[in-house]
């Protein structure tokens, strides 16, 4: 079952459909937990379709390491990167700060966008 | 005569001979050597004197009173490295695991108390089982012993802990009061309590290199100084260690013959800092060009990267650097920076080793999650450690030195004996943007165009206070420097400062926050 919620972000509309996909049975405490995310923490609301199939993979997360702005992005999703490769550069404390990343793999999914606001911790991109 | 010879070569042979061919064989298979092995390594060839040999176990509880115990399961002894006098002591794990009873740990005791004696570096390498449960609480007797006299000896001779198997259980103790803990990727861990416990309590799953691997408290915990990849390198890089250390509290910092001239210019320097203050850059490139032939010697090189701390050296004596690093979070100082260079700073202290730090950031690590976890008391220990520090101290302002930070980061304030700011300095109360819209709230609030007007003073405010000049003329700043002159500047300052000395009101010791 889809549920479909419009956040906006700075200003921008997105249209996001949620999606359940957790285990059979657990339906009522999914529901009530899906949407919370997505209204407490706009830059993650993007996230959260795509964010989806890439969790069941095990994938890495990328979490944003201070409050910041993304102020651009280095790669897109499908990419293969290498340890180390710059993802994104996130305004943060007065520094265009480099967030790499932290093994090799493929950008499963980039769960923000230039000009989003992040907090400490929040996931940033996953990688598979 | 002759047969009692024999017989002291029959003894002697027997203990050497540690827990027998089998269990010798068995540590080789994990990628480990024993005790022996480990010592020879470590020291200069042909130097180790081995003290305590015979040393045996007086238990008899639970069938201890059947069971040989080659040398007591550790070998103490003295040798050098590079010519220079050290105590050691190594836990043996082909003897009943390399546990800990009260005679094994009278053995290391009798080490650590002969190090103090003379003044000489203990090292203890530690591969052991943990406490000999026979033992009872003889055991915790002989652990006890061993905390207490690390105490003791801390601040009077360096004390290395290098982890060469499992550390568990009180025995971590004993690395955490030292100065340094190495460790060896894959074949050493620490923990207090063990993965089986750990699973019986709390139900966690976690196994013994993810909880108390080497990498794990060299990334996370900040428990482990340095890790190296296998036993041989462990050792390469302590002996590294201990070339930049004094032998003790009294002595000065060894010296070292450098054909590097002091006066060198460091014209790359310039190019390493961007032009836009918002650019990261690596400030490791920056200690590379001023110091000794290139090198320096990380210290918690993987924990806490916001800030950099490591020996160098400057005309052949050792230097302790502690250095913001940019390219890391911005280089903001946060709770396990303060953590890690204010126990850096102490440890400099207490061995006469100078300081020189340089200084990038745009502040404190603003969150929930840094002032719950006490920034306020954590970041103190920063001030705390600079201001006790009676050591040369020497402050170098690469860039942004804002706020606290800039009183933080050894700013003449808390002692500093000689203060440098290169042209890019920007020594102020606060950054240029924040600054701006608290003091011109107004004018901002009134202009026909409040986006044009911020912007313009924030460029007004920018070109009058974010520079040197401001501090240089209070005197904070002693001189604002060529960025290609830092080498010779430091190098004379240290030189200025060799005779230098400050006492303290007199006091039992201070109350250090932690």
């Amino acid at each position: 079952m889809v549920k479909k919620y419009r956040v906006t972000v700075n200003g921008q509309s997105y249209d996001v459909g949620v999606e359940e996909i957790g285990t059979a049975g657990s339906a009522a405490p999914q529901m009530v937990a899906a949407p919370a995310p997505a209204a407490q923490t706009p830059a993650a609301a993007p996230a959260a379709s795509a964010a989806a199939p890439a969790a069941s993979g095990g994938a890495a997360t990328v979490k944003a390491p201070m409050p910041g702005t993304v102020l651009s992005l280095k790669v897109a999703a499908g990419q293969a990167v290498r340890r180390g490769d710059v993802l994104l550069i996130l305004e943060a404390m007065k520094m265009e700060n480099e967030i790499t990343s932290p093994s090799d793999g493929v950008v499963a999914a980039i769960r923000v966008q230039s000009g989003s606001t992040v907090n400490t911790g929040d996931p940033m991109v996953d990688l598979s | 005569m002759e047969a009692k010879l024999k017989e002291l070569e029959e003894r002697r042979g027997r203990i050497t001979a540690g827990g027998g061919p089998k269990r010798v064989a068995a540590q080789h298979d994990k990628g480990k050597m024993t005790a022996r092995e480990r010592i020879e390594a470590f020291l200069d060839p042909g130097t180790f004197v081995e003290i305590d040999a015979f040393v045996e176990h007086r238990a008899t509880d639970l069938g201890m009173a059947d069971v040989d115990a080659p040398g007591e399961g550790v070998v103490i002894g003295y040798g050098t490295v590079e010519g220079r006098l050290v105590y050691l002591f190594a836990q043996d794990f082909t003897v009943i695991g390399g546990s800990l009873g009260e005679m094994h740990a009278a053995k290391i005791c009798k080490a650590m108390d002969m190090a103090m004696k003379v003044g000489c570096p203990i090292i203890g390498i530690n591969d052991s089982g943990g406490a000999r449960i026979q033992e009872g609480v003889d055991a915790l007797f002989g652990y006890g012993n061993i905390f207490y006299r690390n105490t003791l000896a801390s601040g009077v001779i360096p004390q290395i802990s290098v982890i060469m198997g499992p550390c568990a259980g009180g025995a971590v103790y004993s690395p955490a009061l030292t100065d340094f803990t190495v460790m060896v990727d894959k074949t050493s861990n620490m923990f207090i309590t063990g993965p089986q416990v750990i699973k019986a309590v709390t139900g966690e799953d976690v196994s013994a290199e993810a909880l108390g691997g080497a990498r794990v408290h060299s990334e996370v915990s900040g428990c482990s100084s340095l890790m190296f990849d296998d036993e041989a390198a462990t050792i390469a890089g302590v002996r590294a260690l201990i070339s930049y250390l004094p032998s003790n509290n009294i002595e000065d910092v060894p010296l070292v013959a450098t054909s590097d001239e002091l006066t060198r210019s460091c014209p790359a320097l310039v190019d390493i800092i961007p032009d836009s203050p918002n650019k990261p850059y690596d400030i490791r490139d920056v200690i590379q060009q001023v110091f000794d032939d290139g090198a320096y010697y990380e210290i918690q090189p993987l924990y806490a990267k916001n800030i950099v701390t490591c020996f160098a050296r400057l005309g052949g004596r050792t230097v302790g650097v502690v250095a913001n690093q940019p390219k890391v979070l911005a280089g903001v100082l946060d709770i396990n920076a303060s953590d890690k260079a204010s126990g850096f700073i102490r440890f400099c202290d207490s061995f006469n080793i100078p300081l020189v730090t340089f200084s990038d950031t745009a502040g404190y690590l603003p969150g929930v999650g840094q002032e719950h976890g006490g920034i306020i008391r954590h970041g103190a220990k920063l001030l705390y450690a600079y201001s006790e520090a009676t050591v040369p101290k020497l402050t170098v302002i690469v860039r942004k030195a804002y706020g606290g930070a800039y009183i933080a980061m050894c700013s003449r304030h808390l002692g500093a004996d000689q203060v440098f700011a290169w042209p890019s300095a920007e020594i102020a109360v606060m950054g240029p943007e924040g600054a701006a819209n608290i003091i011109f709230k107004k004018d901002i609030e009134e202009a026909a165009d409040p986006t044009a007007m911020r912007k313009e003073k924030i460029e007004e405010y920018k070109h009058n206070f974010a520079n040197p000049y401001k501090a240089a003329a209070r005197g904070y700043v002693d001189d604002v420097i060529d960025p290609a002159e830092t080498r010779a500047r430091l190098a004379s300052a240290l030189t200025m400062l060799l005779g230098k000395r400050e006492t303290r009101p007199a006091k039992k010791h201070g109350n250090t926050p932690l």
